[in-house]
């Protein structure tokens, strides 16, 4: 985690370093950086609290069960299912996420939810379907699945024969 | 953002009563203290993860990527696409009313399409989020897989429409 906060600290520099060469608007970056930060502040501790329950709400049975790597491809469906409901936005989203690792979630369920929460979250419904129309939204989601399933799949066997 | 607040709230207010009265106290208690303890181990990568946000997001402006994609053409064009993709500042109220009106440009469906995935699969920006809050090894392999998703998806929308337009396919949504 130390390891995590000093990478991205070094290219919060370098970032501005390059934003004071090019842009001279360093400063600014820095003040959009921390509005957003206390704007988010709320939200991320209602999502702690929620991935703080969740972590201590479902049984490790369950976990064990439906979304560890012993699941295998019944954690990967269940990942990408999850992903579709998990109709937040990523401060929220990541914490819950989070919180089913810490329970024992494997690499390869943990992988279908995120892919799946990228592309093919129901929050986007509305933008997707309002901006671009109800057949492309039903193609595109359609369409992701198996990328999600894939993408899951291939991370299963990473953690199986490597991790 | 407030949509997402309450809605969180709401769920973290039922789970919560749903601890108390499966575990009373005791497991509420455990719950919520595990809770204090990730936002205090994510703090200070949370505060650097935005300032790194901050950065990006001045240095990125749509006009910029706006002409890239105009610029885009071909398997390198697919790629590349993506990447610019990663690097769209902004949530879905920004990005979604980009996407729309680069549908009125004679920019091909499939350069769209892989930019439409870029970045939803590897925005830049949320990446430090992602280590953050979840894991740094999850977050590596996750963009690591996730990385050819936009290009496959890009190239295959390139075989099947050519140079078609968003507008050719989908007929012309904004009016």
């Amino acid at each position: 985690m130390v390891q995590t906060t000093v990478v991205l600290g070094l290219l919060a520099g370098i970032l501005m370093l390059i934003n004071a060469k090019t842009t001279g608007q360093q400063w600014k970056g820095v003040q959009v950086g921390l509005k957003q930060m206390l704007q988010t502040v709320p939200l991320l501790v209602a999502a702690f609290i929620l991935g703080g329950m969740i972590e201590v709400l479902v049984p490790a049975e369950f976990v064990e069960q439906w979304l560890s790597a012993q699941a295998g491809l019944r954690g990967i469906l269940l990942g990408t299912l999850g992903g579709m409901i998990l109709a937040m936005g990523p401060y929220a989203a990541f914490p819950i996420v989070g919180s089913i690792l810490a329970a024992g979630g494997g690499l390869g369920t943990l992988v279908a939810l995120l892919t799946s929460w990228g592309i093919s979250a129901l929050n986007k419904a509305p933008f997707e379907i309002g901006f671009m129309g109800a057949r492309f939204f039903a193609y595109k989601f359609v369409f992701s699945i198996p990328f999600c399933v894939a993408a899951g799949l291939l991370a299963h066997f990473l953690e199986v024969a490597v991790l | 953002m407030k949509q997402s607040l309450v809605i969180t709230c709401l769920a973290a207010l039922a789970v919560m009563l749903i601890a108390y009265v499966v575990g009373g106290s005791s497991l509420l208690v455990s719950g919520l203290s595990k809770a204090l303890n990730t936002g205090l181990r994510s703090s200070l990568m949370l505060a650097a993860s935005f300032l790194v946000i901050g950065q990006i997001q001045v240095l990125l402006s749509q006009e910029l990527l706006d002409r890239w994609l105009q610029n885009f053409k071909g398997i390198k064009g697919v790629v590349l696409s993506a990447l610019a993709g990663s690097l769209f500042p902004g949530g879905p109220y920004i990005f979604y009313p980009f996407i729309a009106s680069i549908t009125e440009k004679a920019i091909p469906f499939y350069i769209l399409i892989s930019f439409m995935y870029g970045k939803l699969l590897y925005d830049v920006t949320r990446i430090p989020m992602e280590a953050s809050l979840i894991s740094p090894t999850v977050a590596a392999v996750r963009n690591l897989l996730s990385f050819p998703i936009p290009i496959i998806i890009g190239l295959l929308a390139e075989r099947r429409f050519a140079n078609r337009t968003f507008t050719d396919i989908f007929g012309r949504q904004v009016k």
